[in-house]
């Protein structure tokens, strides 16, 4: 079921200070589809998210879900999150202490009045499909927080909502814990098919997860598109900064060609990626991702973007070191291959590809 | 959301307002007052004769030597047992469990009373048994003396004291102790270098506590102090009050406002060190068990310490009493001793009528006391814990505000405000003073219990379609049962063995169980008094097994610990 917000805005009042959570926020969330908001902490995604499943009520807008207006401040709408038929996994599972595994999942059949039978069948087989198949049970006091991630998911699922909504559901988890939760949970909403909105501000997250990605600040959605669109060919310098780390060089443009925009800045002329709706003299930001800069030991070579700089640092992580090398006065990250033989102070040779080089607005 | 609960806060305010400042203002408006029936007429008549009274002077010096005392001697045993439970391998830690809970459960006349039975000078069993061994001619100990009072003040306290010191202990960063063991120094040496200035705080608010507790104590200042002629601020306005010629409560207000302004200074005091002992004893997030001392071969002299300490604090009362019940008067137990056992106090004390109504009066103010005190707490809980409006901040300290009032005082105030009201000499005058002056006791509990209801657990409930009702009886109740369940216990074990309101408040007619038992303590009646305190500790302790059992009804799970977001 596709979800359609428009115009809203919240505010909160503290401490004698008003802070917009919310301002015009428009989006149209596509059905069956993981839909994610992503942005720094902040940002106003629980805010958003609280509203759609009815716990927050916004200053102004409306939110429509499906057919079914369920916010309208100008119809004067307002459904209670009990009726609005969505599920949520909250940052904090909220799984309740004093019930066991079964009862918690249990808990919206039984709101609906099931009959036992069917409940308990619906249980056993969502409890099968997060894998708790056997922990009906056990207290809820008594899981890890994996195990308890499983059961909110559980919960979630049990009465087959039109919508599932979670907020940061894989943060109160460590590291490794994370990454293989985040897997099975994308393996999960595929297989079902159904509607997620997602909150998160780790952009790996956002990234794996996702089939949309919207990336707000300050209440504000800044940018929408698919992981790949956001990543590689965003429009604003905050989302791709954002996004992943990011060579960000201020310059104006200087020509725009057939295939490509040349824009001066500090390093000289770079070319990139051709951008529509400039024209020469705009100030931009040119975004090269570190991955996408060529390091050899010596000069030469040809074709566009060759510039030459000094390594300033290189550390190794693991599978490659990290350096900055100063071409000019503007200081550039790079990735370097392991098996190259370059050491700090060395002067180095850099090139990058114009299709990797994206004009951003500032 | 906020403002519609606005008027619960506000209603809220009203009544425990009326509670906890009403008392305080008519002692104040008391102590410059004539007597009971001239009040409002202004004189400073009252303050002169009391503070210029050349006896007054030794009973601020027995003051200030009794709560000292007693706060070393609570404090340094709480420090002895917390460090040996917290840091050190000492066997069967589950025993200091029981220290620190268990004496809270006898009540403290009681305690103070089987202390007497031992080792008071003329037939004390303790001092008849040395007598008897080595042939004195004198008893070796005499209980009546401030020593004696400030020991068995000291045992008294020392749950407090504990549950001061141990959590401060338990979360102490040993990397402080451990870099000072890598500097070179010893055990001991880390021990007072290190450990003790950095638990400075704690020990602090453990000794400003225990001065409020004696300072407000009286059933120790009144079997043990009154006897031996060694008064205390309680004793005094006790006397003023309640024995000789002329009552004067006047003169009560007079007097027990120093007793008020000290407990409040302190009770600051109090707040200020545990609010800068956060600062000094770092507090880890991560779940680190503290380096364990290995005591070796001290390990069990340690232990039978502990054990020691233990049997005197929990068994050893409650034998005394037992035994005291059952033999015609006080002999060392011998078969002798044995073959005159009898129930004679038992019947005496069940066929006096007014040892009955006080049974009744007790149960009465215990079972209905409580109830109400704990659907108060409720309300104030929820509107300080859930509500939260600036309102809610002025409803929190004036819930506390009773904590900080000894009894024996705030007794005397509701006396003048009482005396203008039908409510005097009935039982419900008890009721409110009690409900007023211990509603902290309510309130503690039930608000952690509100705490840990975190929003997302209502709100979840809600998404999945539950309504307020529902979500009210499935999810926030089931969660707040423990914390009315001790809330309760906390309250009706209070009242039952309430005394130093009830020795100002209680009349003919309206006899509570602690004060019957002074009552015969005054006059030496120590099988009966024995008696009465076995069936008094029987009736608590039914109360609290009752009140348990109901609440595990309620719930199967009695842990509430939901994961809460960092
Ligand atoms: N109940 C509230 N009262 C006051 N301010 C709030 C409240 N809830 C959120 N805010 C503020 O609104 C902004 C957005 O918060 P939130 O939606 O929780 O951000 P995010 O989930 O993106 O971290 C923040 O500045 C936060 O401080
Ligand atoms: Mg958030």
């Amino acid at each position: 079921m596709d979800i359609h917000i428009s115009k809203l805005s919240k505010s909160y009042f503290s401490e004698g200070r008003r802070i917009e959570a919310l301002f015009d926020v428009n989006l149209a969330i596509p059905a069956n589809e993981i839909f994610t908001l992503l942005g720094p902490s902040g940002c106003g995604k629980t805010t958003l998210l609280r509203s759609i499943v009815g716990l927050e009520i916004p200053d102004e807008g409306e939110i429509r879900i499906g057919d079914e207006i369920v916010f309208s401040k100008d119809k004067g709408i307002l459904v209670p999150p009990e009726k609005r038929g969505l599920s949520m996994v909250f940052q904090s599972y909220a799984i309740w202490p004093h019930m066991n595994v079964f009862d918690n999942v249990a808990y919206p059949l039984q709101t609906q009045k099931k009959p036992k039978e069917e409940i308990r069948d619906r249980v056993k087989k969502t409890l099968h499909f997060v894998q708790l198949g056997g922990f009906e049970n056990r207290p809820a006091t008594k899981l890890s927080g994996g195990q308890q991630q499983r059961v909110a998911l559980a919960r979630a699922l049990v009465a087959e909502p039109k919508v599932i909504l979670f907020d940061e559901p894989l943060s109160n988890l460590d590291a490794k814990l994370r990454e293989e939760t985040r897997k099975e949970l994308r393996e999960f909403l595929t297989k079902l098919r159904i509607t997620a909105v997602y909150v998160t501000h780790d952009r790996i997250e956002a990234l794996s997860l996702s089939d949309t990605v919207a990336v707000m600040k300050d209440g504000r959605i800044v940018e929408i598109g698919t992981p790949k669109k956001i990543y590689f060919d965003s429009d604003r310098s905050f989302v791709a900064d954002f996004i992943g780390r990011a060579n960000l060089v201020e310059g104006s443009i200087s020509r725009v060609g057939i295939n490509h925009t040349i824009v001066d800045t500090s390093l000289g002329p770079i070319v990139c990626r051709k951008k529509k709706d400039v024209s020469p003299g705009d100030a931009v930001v040119v975004c090269i991702r570190p991955e996408f800069i060529h390091v050899k030991e010596k000069a030469g070579g040809e074709g566009p973007n060759l510039f030459s700089g000094r390594i300033d640092s290189l550390i190794f992580v693991g599978d490659a070191y990290e350096g900055e090398i100063r071409v000019g006065d503007t200081e550039l990250i790079v990735r370097v291959e392991p098996t190259l033989d370059v050491k700090q102070g060395d002067t180095v040779a850099l090139s990058f590809d114009p299709n990797h080089c994206s004009i951003l607005l500032k | 959301m906020q403002r519609k609960s606005t008027p619960l806060t506000f209603g809220l305010i009203v009544i425990v307002g009326l509670l906890t400042v009403c008392p305080v203002v008519m002692l104040i408006l008391g102590s410059f007052s004539q007597g009971l029936g001239s009040f409002g007429t202004f004189t400073l008549d009252k303050y002169i004769q009391s503070y210029t009274d050349p006896a007054f002077a030794e009973i601020i010096v027995n003051t200030i030597i009794f709560t000292l005392g007693s706060a070393v001697v609570a404090t340094l045993l709480a420090l002895f047992l917390a460090y040996l439970n917290t840091r050190t391998n000492i066997p069967f830690k589950f025993l200091f469990r029981i220290i620190s809970i268990i004496p809270m459960m006898i009540p403290h006349i009681l305690f103070a009373v089987s202390w007497l039975l031992l080792l008071n000078p003329s037939n004390g069993l303790i001092n008849l048994f040395l007598k008897d061994v080595f042939n004195l001619s004198s008893s070796p100990f005499n209980i009546y003396t401030l020593p004696g009072m400030i020991l068995v003040e000291g045992l008294l306290d020392l749950p407090i004291a504990y549950l001061i010191l141990a959590p401060a202990l338990a979360s102490f960063d040993v990397s402080m102790e451990e870099s000072s063991k890598v500097c070179g120094a010893s055990n001991l040496r880390t021990l007072f270098m290190v450990t003790l200035p950095i638990l400075r705080p704690a020990i602090l608010a453990s000794i400003t506590l225990v001065i409020v507790r004696s300072l407000a104590s009286f059933a120790v200042p009144s079997v043990i102090g009154m006897p031996g002629r060694i008064y205390v601020l309680a004793t005094h306005i006790y006397r003023i009050i309640a024995t000789g010629f002329a009552t004067d409560y006047g003169m009560a207000a007079a007097v027990g406002m120093s007793a008020l302004a000290s407990s409040t200074i302190l009770i600051y005091l109090y707040r200020y060190l545990t609010a800068e002992g956060d600062k000094y004893v770092t507090i880890s997030s991560r779940g680190y068990r503290p380096a364990v001392i290995d005591l070796k071969k001290a390990k069990y002299p340690f232990f039978v310490i502990v054990a020691v300490l233990s049997f005197i604090l929990i068994v050893l009362p409650v034998l005394v009493l037992l035994y005291t019940s059952m033999v015609p008067y006080s002999m060392v137990p011998s078969a002798r001793a044995f073959s005159m056992m009898s129930l004679r106090n038992w019947t005496e004390v069940l066929g006096d009528p007014i040892s009955i109504l006080s049974v009744k009066n007790s149960m009465f103010l215990g079972i209905v006391g409580a109830t109400l005190g704990v659907i108060l707490s409720i309300f104030v809980c929820y509107a300080i814990v859930k509500v939260r409006t600036a309102a809610s901040g002025i409803l929190e300290s004036l819930s506390f505000l009773s904590f900080s009032f000894p009894g024996i005082v705030i007794g005397v105030g509701f006396m003048w405000l009482f005396v203008r009201t039908p409510l005097y000499a009935t039982i419900w005058a008890l009721l409110i003073g009690y409900i007023a002056t211990y509603l902290p006791y309510g309130i503690r509990p039930l608000t952690s219990a509100f705490v840990q209801i975190h929003a997302h657990l209502e709100e979840s409930s809600k998404v999945c379609g539950a309504g307020t009702l529902y979500t009210l009886r499935r999810i926030i109740i089931p969660l707040l049962i423990p914390g009315i369940v001790s809330a309760w216990i906390l309250m009706a074990t209070m009242f039952v063995r309430e005394l130093t309101l009830s020795v100002v408040l209680s009349r003919p007619g309206t006899e509570v169980l602690a004060v019957q038992v002074l009552r015969f303590a005054e006059d030496g009646l120590w099988g009966r008094l024995s008696a009465l305190g076995i069936i008094m500790i029987l009736i608590s302790t039914t109360l609290v097994i009752i009140a348990s059992l109901t609440g595990a009804k309620f719930t199967k799970i009695q842990t509430v610990g939901g994961d809460e977001p960092h």
